[in-house]
């Protein structure tokens, strides 16, 4: 293609954004609020995926103890699991201190606990660290198999329910998604369809004058990504901006619990721009040619 | 060169508009189409330029059948015939000289290439001072000779006008037959569909009637006729 046809297309559909400025507003508008929805879920489903990822790497067992065990056994129990394979560390968690912790972790609320200290509900236990995460059923059956266990827990379930929200949320939002792009899609052509009767006097022209299909169609198709982007560029700058500042909330008022995470900006920025671009693209091509095919018959 | 044979046209509603035509105009012919209203003359200017296809027969352009062609190959079948109609069909919002640049836009000619060429085909009609003026600005034989700059600037082999006086005054019509005219000593084919009886006799040229869908008469250097 040559450069100044590319120059043509540009100024023609640059020409029809401004002269249908109602419709063009209302076109990017559209655009903007179904990828400000996508790119809300894609946050989500990122930041989900990544606690998953950093849970999965932090799994611990958790091994409950029999009451009343002596020192000694409670020393054997110890030799014993770091004996097996894959075990990186074992640290002993005695009950009066599983109790302080519950207490200290349930904050202005623990009072619930009041007078358990003379009678104390919870087990000693070892929490079991693994050098890599996918041994964790495996070392699990083997701790469960020695004497003077209780019970034995790994943070699987936490996972699994992890994982279990993450499905929901992919699910959810492609439905979601998938609504909101037929609305911006269908947005978007009404206005190339606009475009396309304020110029049909000029089309027809074009066409006996012995312009080619593609020449006569490339500003319709220009215009409905120009739109596209013009959506998906906007609402990567609202979904960015936002990110950021709440990254920055949470990471001042979680310091020190940290716990939770949020990923990193930067990463963040990064899936946004590259799939919101692409989704703003692909939302004004088919735009335009579905007007095109349907009201530009050249 | 033209040439139609056997070619038959049958509109969806079954209506015969063209009945077994056969037509051969050389290179460099200048051709008046004449018949009564609905004789079909449009219709036969409609499918050399492509715009529909005969259900019968074949029509040869510059050695091409033109029924073989593919949807793709049109816009190049059209860059070689210049068409131009009664109601001008020019941009009212591009000057006169714009009207004209952009047919060579359309078909993505060199900016030097069309400054160079534009300003001799304006000249060529009589137009190079009125080449900043709006179409609305100018009488309508002026404006129907911009529509004929634009339909030669890329230089086509033939020109096709579907009554191209149609809309004016027997003086202005005359200007644009001198422009027509002129067009066809530089070697352009011409074949104009007309109801103006005083032309026709006045040029002395073929005349090729069309009566009901079928060729009445063809004269070398005809009148008009009845
Ligand atoms: N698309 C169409 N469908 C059905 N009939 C048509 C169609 N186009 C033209 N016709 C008919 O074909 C006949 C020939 O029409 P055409 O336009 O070729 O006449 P014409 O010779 O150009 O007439 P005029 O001198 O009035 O322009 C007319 O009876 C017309 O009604
Ligand atoms: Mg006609």
């Amino acid at each position: 293609m040559k450069i100044r046809t590319c120059k043509y297309f540009a100024k023609q559909s640059v020409k029809s954004i401004w002269r249908n400025k109602v419709m063009s507003l209302a076109s990017i508008g559209s655009v903007m609020a179904a990828l400000l929805v996508i790119g809300i879920f894609l946050i989500l489903v990122l930041n989900v995926d990544y606690l998953a990822a950093k849970l999965e790497s932090q799994v611990e067992i958790k091994v409950h103890l029999v009451d009343g065990l002596s020192d000694t056994i409670i020393g054997e129990i110890r030799k014993e699991i770091k004996g097996l394979s894959g075990v990186k560390d074992c640290v002993f968690v005695s009950k009066d201190k599983a109790l302080k912790d519950f207490s200290e972790s349930l904050g202005e609320n623990s009072y619930l606990l009041e007078g358990l200290e003379g009678d104390n509900p919870l087990s000693d236990s070892f929490v079991v660290t693994l050098e890599d995460p996918r041994l964790a059923p495996q070392v699990t059956l083997a701790i469960k198999a020695m004497s003077n266990i209780e019970n034995v827990v790994y943070g699987k379930e936490e996972l699994e329910k992890l994982l279990d929200v993450t499905y929901f949320l992919r699910v959810g939002s492609l439905v979601i998604v998938a609504i909101l792009l037929l609305i911006s899609v269908f947005i978007i052509s009404n206005t190339i369809k606009l475009t396309v009767y304020a110029r049909r006097r000029e089309i027809g022209i074009m066409k006996y004058i012995g312009a080619t299909d593609w020449f006569v169609r490339g500003p319709f198709f220009l215009e409905g990504v120009l739109l596209g982007l013009i959506g998906s560029i906007i609402s990567i700058g609202l979904l960015a901006t936002g990110y950021y500042y709440i990254a920055r909330y949470v990471e001042q008022q979680m310091f020190g619990l940290l716990v939770i995470s949020l990923m990193p900006f930067q990463e963040v920025l990064k899936s946004l721009t590259v799939s919101l671009l692409a989704f703003g693209v692909v939302i004004g091509s088919l735009g335009s040619m579905i007007s095109i095919r349907k009201f530009l018959k050249v | 060169m033209i040439e139609l044979v056997n070619v038959s046209k049958t509109f969806s509603d079954g209506h015969k508009a063209l009945k077994n035509i056969n037509i051969k105009i050389d290179n460099g012919e200048f051709v008046f189409l004449v018949g009564p209203s609905g004789a079909g003359k449009s219709t036969l200017i409609k499918l050399l330029l492509k715009e529909i296809d005969p259900d019968q027969g074949n029509i040869i352009i510059n050695g091409k059948d033109v029924t073989k062609l593919k949807r793709r190959e049109i816009p190049y079948l059209r860059r070689n015939i210049g068409v131009v109609f009664q109601d001008f069909r020019l941009l009212q919002e591009k000057t006169v000289y714009e009207n004209v640049a952009f047919a060579m836009e359309v078909v993505e000619a060199s900016p030097k290439e069309i400054r160079r060429q534009v300003p001799i085909i304006l000249s060529l009609v009589g137009l190079s001072k009125k080449s900043n003026l709006y179409p609305s600005q100018l009488s309508g034989g002026e404006q129907q000779r911009v529509s004929l700059a634009r339909a030669i600037v890329n230089g086509p082999s033939i020109l096709i006008a579907d009554e191209p006086t149609g809309n004016l005054d027997p003086d202005t019509a005359w200007e644009v037959m001198k422009s027509l005219n002129e067009i066809n000593h530089r070697g352009t084919t011409v074949l104009m569909a007309t109801h103006a009886k005083d032309i026709v006799d006045a040029m002395r040229k073929r005349v090729i009637a069309i009566e009901n869908g079928t060729i009445a008469r063809d004269d070398k250097k005809g009148g008009y006729g009845i």
